[in-house]
């Protein structure tokens, strides 16, 4: 007697386990009563006898229910297991047999995945990680808000300015100021080998206290370190400690040469210490000369100052309490503290800067692109699902619930989507790698840009997001379908019914919605980089070679040496075959310039608003090697002295129609608000120069002549040359050489590089934005097509009716390019919407063109018609080609 | 009528249910039944002890169970070894029987 024991049992309820146990006992004490009975015992007694024999019934109920619970929890969990496992294997096989399919999806997801990863680990080392301080949430940064005059905008604080700040402050525990920025440098002179430049930030001495930012090795700076007469000393970064020092703890306190003088390096900072850009070595900041005159200090704001809030303080008391001060500044300094005052800003807003919302826009557009993916992906599903309907069907028919049947379309999704993102995390990696390799500057600081755990984490949450995103939609519709219809038809209706033809429309009218809201992104920064390469910047920079010396130290303290030093090399360098002219100024044009309020002779001054003016010293001839047209008056020659008598400048057309309406050849000014200072006359007038940058306005600017004004001794050369201007680099090298051999050049370059790097990381971030769009319109161009290209198949049988009853082929070819059309009209509505919502993300990066820029979104409107109508057209074609004949046949 | 033994191991009861359905698949009852003929009625284990055998056994997938019809044509639990139970009965019987052996040698007056 053998029961079908291979046969599983469905799962059982706690009721059927207790039932089946009462059943089993019931039939133990019947067949022993029974058996009883036939040895002649009356039925009472045979069932009492049985009782007795059998033992404690209630205790081995008890007992077998909870082993049977227990085995049974058990069960469901294997059989669970296997089902998954089943699943896995399922869905590997049906993808194995799509491998176009697969090997699309997966690569569509590796790109998307990788790309999201990637900007992650770069946008979460900027904006998520804790700044490398101690407390970094109390922690601001002041800057000096100017609200009217010369300059609106924030800047940096002057040192008078900052030390009255100090001390009238109740809001912080203290405020400590430092000058630098990726472009501040210093010279080290290595025991062996040449000059090399260094990067450097000054410091005052409380600033490490400020930060809570502790030493790795030695001590940090402190504030007696500026003091007259103090030792120079200096904290170096990790890396240049390894450099320099060849990271040994036990050579700390020896001294590196730099800028000319022994200074003994006290410190090493921790590897994750910036200020928010690239140092070496901080020094301290002696602000004591510029406090000795404020008169002529109280307008360079050159300061950025930090502060601690005290605790309990919010950045809005600190904000009204800065304010208060500043408004007692205006009272006391009408000409440099008017129209303007102190504000508090989170230090990360203020260090990560116009970055931040780079990397944010970029994350925003990577992360629409793997939306786009997604629903592409639900739609390439979703026709496999409809392919494999009559599978599906037979297995729903044969008992495979419906709850399975979502599950092994998920499963094949988030499989395509779990391998995608494994090679994705590989491409992160490379990617980021190769992006440090290439550029390790690409950030403003030494963020550690890595693709760690959390990086993993980010790839792996999107990855399953993916999955199940791209999945969910198919699986539901699937499921939804009538399977008994669709046995009935032999699974070969038409497209799938309602249900799936309103799924696969919607998908395809969110990817081009999406498509659209990144091109008009796209599209507006296009605008705007092409409306500032075309900025006209007043200069030639063809054919210039540019080169920065670090010119300073004990050697370089009076004029006559630095007059010397520059004579020569200019002189020599213009004595070159091949050079055409060659000067040299403090900044290159787009590099920047500080500057200074003035008294003009003969004019009456509003003292509450001098005239303010860029300003920069020149020498040899600088505006003929940038090829700047003089439009009045001399240029500097060799017979201006430098007498105090003979002080001569050059100013720009902007500071003639600025400040001198009636002429400015032969008016003498004085630099500074007090006229104190000597008088210089001007002799010059030349043409407009961007000197800030393209993208900056002109400000009126006044030249000096350099040989009278040395207090800068750091000077830029231009040399233009009558050929290929770097083939002038060794000429340039010798020269200085034969100067001074303990100068150090650097930023060698063409006066082009330095105008195309004034605009790199705008470069970057379009270049990544447009490939982020282009394949978006790749990604939706495919969508549509291929549920065009499906829908013609499914109604070949009607276009070949349609054919056959005299339909022309152009009216067939309309009748599917309107379909994809009206599609693409209907997302172009929403994406325009989506639009308007990265409106503020967007005017940060724009120039010269409104966030609402009519001709980009006519463009993107045009560009995504003309993309879709060709993709529409090949299925419109394949329509029309349909043989009535064949087509009916074959149903 | 001779009762189990109250010192009788559990381990006992769960080795004599294996070897009971290593003669063939049987029902509770019929596992009891041919514990006592095969013992000449000296080995009687009482239903409570039995069932709980069974349940324990069927939870360690020693042995594996369905319903089926009996001899009088009733609905019956039938129990049949599986094959981790085989095994264990293999292994159980060779310590059983060292361990008789033992206790035999022990107690064998000299």
């Amino acid at each position: 007697m053998k029961g079908p024991l291979s046969f599983k049992f469905p799962w059982r309820s706690r009721r059927q386990i207790a039932a089946e146990i009462e059943a089993e006992l019931a039939f133990h004490l019947a067949m022993r009563t029974s058996e009883l009975e036939g040895r002649g015992m009356t039925p009472d007694a045979a069932a009492a006898q049985a009782r007795t024999e059998f033992g404690d019934v209630e205790f081995t109920r008890a007992y077998c229910r909870t082993q049977d619970e227990a085995g049974e929890r058990s069960m469901r969990w294997s059989d669970r297991l296997e089902g998954v496992w089943y699943d896995v294997r399922h869905a590997v096989r049906s993808l194995r047999r799509t491998p176009a399919f697969t090997g699309i999806a997966i690569f569509t997801i590796t790109l998307v995945l990788g790309a999201n990863t990637a900007v992650f680990s770069a946008a979460r080392a900027v904006l998520l990680r804790p700044l490398p301080y101690g407390h970094p949430d109390a922690l601001v940064a002041v800057q000096i808000k100017s609200v009217a005059g010369y300059f609106v905008g924030t800047e940096g604080l002057s040192p008078p300015d900052y030390q009255d700040y100090r001390a009238q402050q109740h809001s912080f525990t203290d405020i400590a100021a430092y000058n630098g920025d990726n472009s501040a440098t210093a010279t080290w002179l290595p025991t062996h080998g040449d000059p090399e430049v260094i990067r450097t930030a000054l410091v005052t001495g409380n600033m490490f206290t400020v930060l809570g930012a502790t030493p790795r090795a030695g001590r940090a700076l402190i504030p007696g370190d500026a003091a007259a007469g103090a030792p120079d000393v200096a904290v170096v970064s990790s890396p240049f400690f390894d450099r320099a020092l060849g990271g040994d703890p036990a050579r700390l306190g020896e001294s590196l040469i730099i800028d000319g003088r022994p200074t003994r390096i006290v410190g090493v900072m921790r590897p994750e210490f910036t200020l928010g850009h690239h140092a070496d070595i901080w020094l301290p900041l002696d602000l004591s000369g510029d406090l000795a005159d404020p008169g002529r200090t109280r307008k360079q704001h050159w300061l950025n100052v930090v502060g601690r809030l005290r605790p309990g303080t919010t950045i809005d008391g600190a904000s009204r309490d800065l304010s208060l001060i500043g408004a007692r500044l205006a009272a006391a300094y009408p000409d440099a503290d008017s129209n303007h005052y102190a504000t508090p800003v989170p230090l990360r807003t203020w260090m990560v800067g116009s970055v931040g919302s780079g990397l944010t826009l970029l994350q925003g557009s990577a992360l629409l692109v793997l939306l786009i993916a997604c629903a592409n992906l639900a739609n390439l599903t979703l026709s496999r699902a409809l392919d494999r309907r009559r599978d599906v069907a037979v297995r729903a028919a044969l008992g495979s619930g419906r709850g399975r049947l979502i599950r092994q379309l998920l499963f094949e999704s988030i499989l395509v989507a779990v391998v995608g993102g494994i090679l994705g995390i590989a491409l992160a990696y490379a990617a980021t790698r190769w992006l440090l390799a290439i550029n390790a500057n690409f950030l403003p600081g030494p963020y550690p840009v890595a693709v760690d755990g959390t990086a993993l984490a980010f790839c792996a949450a999107l990855a399953l997001g993916t999955g199940f995103l791209s999945g969910l939609a198919p699986a539901l519709t699937v499921a939804r379908l009538d399977l008994q219809q669709t046995l009935r038809e032999g699974g070969r209706g038409s497209s799938g019914g309602r249900v799936v033809e309103r799924a696969r429309r919607a998908l395809v009218v969110a990817q081009i919605a999406l498509a659209a809201t990144l091109l008009i992104g796209a599209g507006l920064l296009v605008r705007s980089f092409r409306a500032l390469d075309a900025v006209q910047l007043g200069f030639a920079p063809d054919h210039v070679l540019t080169a920065r010396f670090s010119v300073g130290g004990t050697r370089y303290d009076t004029a006559a040496v630095v007059n010397r030093f520059y004579d020569q090399v200019i002189g020599e360098l213009a004595r070159t075959p091949g050079v055409v002219a060659v000067g040299a100024s403090d900044a290159l044009p787009t590099q920047g310039s500080s500057g200074s309020s003035m008294r003009i002779e003969g004019q009456v001054n509003d003292e509450a608003n001098l005239p303010n003016m860029a300003y920069l010293a020149i020498r040899g001839d600088y505006f003929q090697a940038l090829r700047v047209p003089l439009l009045a008056g001399r240029l500097f020659t060799v017979n201006d002295n430098d007498s105090a008598a003979a002080k001569v400048a050059v100013i720009n057309e902007a500071a003639l129609h600025k400040y001198f309406p009636n002429g400015a050849i032969g008016k003498r000014i004085h630099i500074g608000p007090t006229a104190t200072g000597p008088a210089i006359t001007i002799v010059g007038i030349i043409a407009d120069v961007h000197g800030e940058g393209a993208s900056y306005p002109v400000l009126p600017t006044l030249f000096t002549y350099h040989r009278q004004q040395t207090w800068e001794s750091s000077l830029s050369i231009a040399i233009r040359t009558r050929g290929d201007p770097l083939a002038l680099t060794p000429a340039l090298r010798r020269a200085v050489r034969d100067a001074d051999p303990r100068v150090a050049i650097h930023d060698i370059a063409t006066l082009e590089t330095v105008v195309r790097e004034s605009l790199a990381s705008r470069r970057f971030a379009l270049a990544l934005v447009t490939s982020f769009a282009a394949l978006a319109l790749v990604l939706a161009t495919v969508g549509i097509y291929g549920v065009l290209a499906y829908l013609v198949a499914g109604r070949r049988r009607e276009f070949g009716v349609r054919l056959a009853l005299g339909a022309t082929r152009r009216s067939v070819v309309t009748l599917v390019l309107r379909q994809g059309l009206i599609w693409t009209a209907i997302g172009l509505a929403l994406g325009l919407a989506g639009a308007a919502a990265e409106r503020k993300l967007l005017t940060t990066s724009l120039y010269g063109v409104s966030a609402d820029d009519p001709m980009t979104w006519i463009g993107v409107a045009v560009v995504l018609f003309a993309v879709v109508t060709a993709a529409c057209l090949i299925p419109a074609i394949r329509a029309t080609r349909v043989d009535p004949v064949v087509a009916m046949r074959a149903d | 009528m001779s009762r189990t033994p109250p010192e009788m191991l559990q381990g006992t009861v769960d080795l004599l249910v294996l070897r009971a359905l290593a003669w063939e698949p049987m029902h509770g009852y019929g596992v009891s039944r041919w514990l006592e003929a095969r013992s000449d009625g000296v080995l009687v284990v009482d239903g409570a002890a039995l069932y709980q055998a069974l349940h324990r056994l069927e939870r360690r997938k020693w042995v594996a169970s369905s319903w089926g019809v009996s001899e009088n044509n009733r609905r019956a639990k039938f129990y049949r070894l599986g094959r981790t139970g085989a095994a264990q009965l293999r292994e159980s019987t060779a310590v059983w029987h060292d361990y008789a052996h033992a206790v035999a040698r022990v107690l064998a007056p000299r």
